[in-house]
């Protein structure tokens, strides 16, 4: 019973188009899988898919070897929350977290001291008479998240849910998610179009495109190794290079590749002249020009210009590169085990 | 400057002069004369008095009580469920309901009750059909008493709590119904414990407007029974401008009755809306909400008149 | 947002209201082309006579006639009055919001015979003695179309940003008279044409006002209809179905327009 939830050739149609393509995912007890993807690639539907908002055309979707297929939602134990948060206007906080209960037949007591460790869990107590639209955005997202998990889903299924809150909410609410969601062992889904957010709160990541899974698997792993060009420009500031500019860069390379990448960190960047001991190590020098600069806080982002090829060069901002100007002549070292060999995307 | 405030109070003369002489001062001496006496000496409660004790009148306030209440109960609950149906059609289809809906509102007046006495009247088509068939429960149906006014007059409710409450449905959000059911709700209990409370105070608002048109039409009841049935509005009538001996006092001060009832709907109206808005801006967003609010009372408000 | 077709109920349900509708109007129609219609499902025979009888009927035309001159009177009366009145309200004291609340519910607040109380007692008699009059009757009709024009007039000056215009002609030089004329009217124009046309069709249908305050002297199709109602009911039928008619195509007038109006301005 390794796999708790679990995705079987997924398919959805709209009309003509093929909005889900053949699915296949599986997903542990408790881990929480990102789905990320730019808008349209079908995210959010798969998730809605899941909670039975919206009908398969195709596939099986099984939670502990149990087919939902014919389960209307409130039969699927999932739990959803919303990007909009979806409180309900005329209840207040307590009688919104202890809405499903209610539906379940809970007793008052029960559901009493049930959504009362809920608000402690998400620090609401004194909103508890509140009703929402007195609430920040934030904190209804809290309430809605205390509300799915009040009846106990086997899974929790999160669409955006931060996408609509300023950015320093959104790293605190993230955070409190993943906790959350850490307590509980909770098997989630999460949705979003922030690989940064993706990077932070996953266990694993599924990248999708045009209703696929381009690619799956941990951040870290994902963002080291992306198999195709879709991936690598999505994951960060990956330089994708052609076939061409890999030649006149590296003089030779032995792959019938015809897409590169090179993470802009592992572009090292030298002053005028310098890179002996570089060279000497095997890395490929080349000269360049600075175009831009800019300080990104911790990170110093420069664009450099080399053999005709624009670069994203990134330094960690420890006081070594001060003064850096457009128009300044650099030495580059490229180390060819960096350089990742791409599938193109389609193929 | 000066000269700018000279030209702004020229433009506005006109209108207040005709809102005053037509409008304003009317309802003046509407009130003045509810409380003089009919040999114009001097001032009295007395004509307040004999309506509240007669038992003429106080039929005729009763009758139109009831036949207003009920129209409305069954024009907003048959409203209410036309409403919902008509939110789950493409708008444009919808849109063309709603046309049809409110075209057949031009119809309502003296012809509505003409086109109800040729169906249903003494020597109407389908009483005369049900009689040939042996339906007799419908035979003994009389259109000229309560139950057929309630019947013309739900003619024109429906229409009108239609137009004024579907708007109110886009105010219920898709989320919250699959919110909701993910939570294990069944569509029953959605509506129960979610949909129907967020509209209840627009129920009620449609509810105090459609009483106040029912109280004041005037037309339907006058083309159907004339003064044969004890209605305020035909009463009133009567006695300002009637054939025989008029009493203009007496009508002064039904109609301030009349006017008590429908203003108190009214602002019962106006005390939901703001009840509507307290579930916020946020919740019940429609784009739109000037331009088509106030089409909607245009359309709905000309029904209204043809009363 | 609902792209999946309605369901069966809704469609049923809508169904049976269209019928219900309807009914009314399709027997009007058929008891005016009907021979002789007693008991049977459909008339048993058809005829044009009585849309002859009335169109060779005198009173029928003066009445006709007398609904179109006095809803065109009063409606370009109205005009002339609102049209500086509502853009005064609207640029300068638009803080007369509450006020606008009132008016428009005055049509359920005043009914038309707690109106025609007031002004039967106030005209009968004394220096205005204008009672039975089509002036009073004008002036009564001004009052009953004045929320729809005002709605309508002042929609049209927010949905064009009127302030802003204004401003900007006062920019280039132009004084706030001038301005009104050639700037604001013309884009203001399509949305006053359709509550104007509004104002027309609630007025031809106008009944109380006219039959309290004029009934006996002055006669419109209205009035004319109800007194032929009870002499003969397939001409009556007749008169209703081509009122009815008239009044149709005026609407599809003016749902062409508003659909233009709407169109051109995004508010």
């Amino acid at each position: 019973m390794n796999d708790y939830l679990k995705l079987q050739g997924i398919l959805k149609m709209f009309g003509e188009t093929c909005v889900l393509d053949n699915i296949d995912l599986e997903i542990r007890e408790g881990e929480l899988v990102t789905l990320l993807g730019p808008s349209g690639c079908g995210k959010s539907t798969l998730l809605r898919c899941i909670a039975g908002l919206s009908e398969l055309d195709g596939g099986r979707i099984l939670l502990e070897n149990k087919d939902l297929a014919n389960l209307p939602p409130r039969k699927r134990e999932v739990g959803m929350v919303f990007q909009s948060y979806a409180l309900f206007p005329n209840l207040t906080v307590s009688q919104n977290i202890e809405y499903g209960m209610k539906m379940r037949g809970l007793s008052k007591a029960a559901r009493r001291s049930r959504c009362e460790e809920l608000l402690v869990l998400v620090d609401l107590e004194e909103k508890r008479d509140v009703y929402p639209q007195s609430l920040s955005g934030g904190q209804q997202q809290r309430v809605a998240l205390a509300r799915s998990l009040a009846v106990q889903p086997k899974v929790l299924l999160l669409d955006e849910p931060l996408s609509a809150l300023d950015a320093k909410i959104r790293k605190n609410l993230r955070a409190e998610i993943r906790d959350i969601q850490k307590r509980f062992n909770m098997t989630t889904l999460f949705v979003t179009h922030d690989q940064e957010e993706a990077l932070i709160l996953s266990d694993r990541i599924c990248i999708m495109n045009g209703g696929r899974i381009v690619q799956d698997g941990t951040p870290e792993g994902l963002y080291t190794a992306p198999r195709t060009e879709f991936v690598a420009r999505f994951m960060g500031s990956y330089n994708v290079l052609t076939r061409p500019e890999v030649m006149a860069l590296f003089h030779g390379i032995d792959s019938g590749m015809d897409s590169f990448a090179i993470r802009p960190e592992a572009v090292t960047l030298l002053h005028d002249g310098a890179g002996q001991q570089e060279a000497a190590a095997g890395a490929q020098l080349v000269n360049g020009v600075i175009k831009s600069v800019s300080v990104l806080g911790n990170i110093i982002r420069c664009t450099v210009e080399a053999e005709g090829i624009r670069l994203t060069v990134d330094l960690l901002n420890d006081g070594r590169w001060l003064g850096a100007r457009e128009g300044d002549k650099v030495t580059l070292a490229l180390n060819p085990s960096e350089l990742l060999h791409l599938e193109r995307e389609g193929a | 400057m000066k000269q700018k405030s000279r030209g702004v109070i020229l433009a506005l003369i006109p209108f207040a002069l005709m809102v005053l002489a037509f409008q304003l001062v009317p309802v003046l001496s509407m009130l003045t004369g509810s409380f003089q006496k009919a040999d114009g000496t001097g001032l009295t409660l007395g004509n307040y008095l004999h309506a509240l004790q007669s038992a003429y009148y106080m039929q005729a306030i009763k009758n139109s009580l009831l036949i207003s209440l009920t129209s409305s109960l069954i024009g907003i609950i048959v409203g209410l469920f036309c409403a919902y149906c008509i939110t789950r059609f493409t708008p444009r289809v919808r849109d063309r309901l709603l046309m049809l809906s409110n075209m057949t509102s031009n119809f309502a007046g003296v012809p509505l009750a003409f086109a109800y006495i040729i169906l249903l009247g003494n020597n109407g088509v389908f009483t005369l059909l049900f009689k040939q068939w042996g339906w007799s429960v419908f035979t003994d149906f009389d259109l000229y008493s309560w139950s057929g006014l309630i019947l013309v007059y739900v003619y024109f409710q429906v229409p009108l709590a239609l137009l004024l409450l579907y708007p109110s449905f886009y105010g219920i959000r898709e989320q919250w119904r699959e919110a909701a059911s993910l939570l294990g709700a069944g569509p029953w209990q959605f509506w129960k414990t979610i949909g129907l409370p967020i509209l209840t105070p627009a129920i009620f608002g449609t509810l105090g407007i459609l009483f106040a048109n029912a109280m004041g039409a005037y037309a339907t009841a006058y083309a159907l029974v004339g003064g044969n049935y004890n209605l305020l509005a035909v009463r009133i009538g009567s006695l300002v401008a009637g054939d025989v001996v008029t009493q203009p006092e007496m009508g002064s001060t039904l109609a301030v009755l009349l006017g008590l009832t429908t203003i108190l709907a009214v602002y019962l109206n106006h005390l939901m809306v703001r009840r509507t808005e307290r579930f916020g801006a946020k919740a019940l967003s429609k784009p739109d909400v000037k331009t088509k609010s106030s089409r909607r009372l245009w359309t709905a408000a000309s029904e209204e008149v043809g009363q | 947002m609902n792209i999946r077709k309605a369901g069966f109920a809704p469609r049923t349900f809508m169904l049976m209201l269209m019928v219900y509708l309807l009914l009314p109007l399709l027997a009007t129609g058929i008891y005016a082309f009907a021979q002789d219609w007693q008991n049977t499902l459909l008339p048993q025979a058809w005829t044009l006579n009585w849309f002859g009888e009335m169109f060779k009927d005198i009173r029928f035309l003066e009445a006709l006639w007398t609904s179109l001159y006095l809803c065109l009177i009063s409606v370009v009366l109205s005009l002339a009055v609102m049209l500086p009145a509502v853009f005064v309200i609207t640029i300068y004291f638009p803080r007369w919001e509450s006020f606008m609340k009132v008016i428009v519910v005055l049509p359920y607040a005043v009914p038309g015979v707690v109106a025609a109380v007031g002004l039967i007692r106030t005209y009968s008699s004394g220096l205005f003695d204008i009672a039975g009059t089509a002036y009073l009757l004008v002036g009564a009709y001004f009052v009953v179309i004045l929320p729809y024009m005002y709605q309508g007039i002042r929609n049209s000056l927010l949905t064009v940003n009127a302030v802003e215009l204004l401003h900007a002609a006062e920019l280039l030089g132009a004084r706030r008279r001038t301005a009104f004329m050639n700037v604001i009217l013309p884009n203001i124009w399509p949305g006053v044409i359709v509550s104007t046309l509004l104002s027309f069709s609630v007025l031809f249908g106008e009944f109380v006002l006219t039959n309290m305050l004029v009934g006996g002297h002055i006669q419109t199709i209205q009035v004319y209809l109800y007194q032929r109602m009870g002499e003969s009911g397939h001409l009556a039928s007749a008169i209703a179905i081509s009122y009815f008619l008239f009044i149709l195509v005026l609407s599809m007038v003016l749902m062409k327009l508003g659909k233009k109006m709407g169109g051109g301005v995004k508010g």
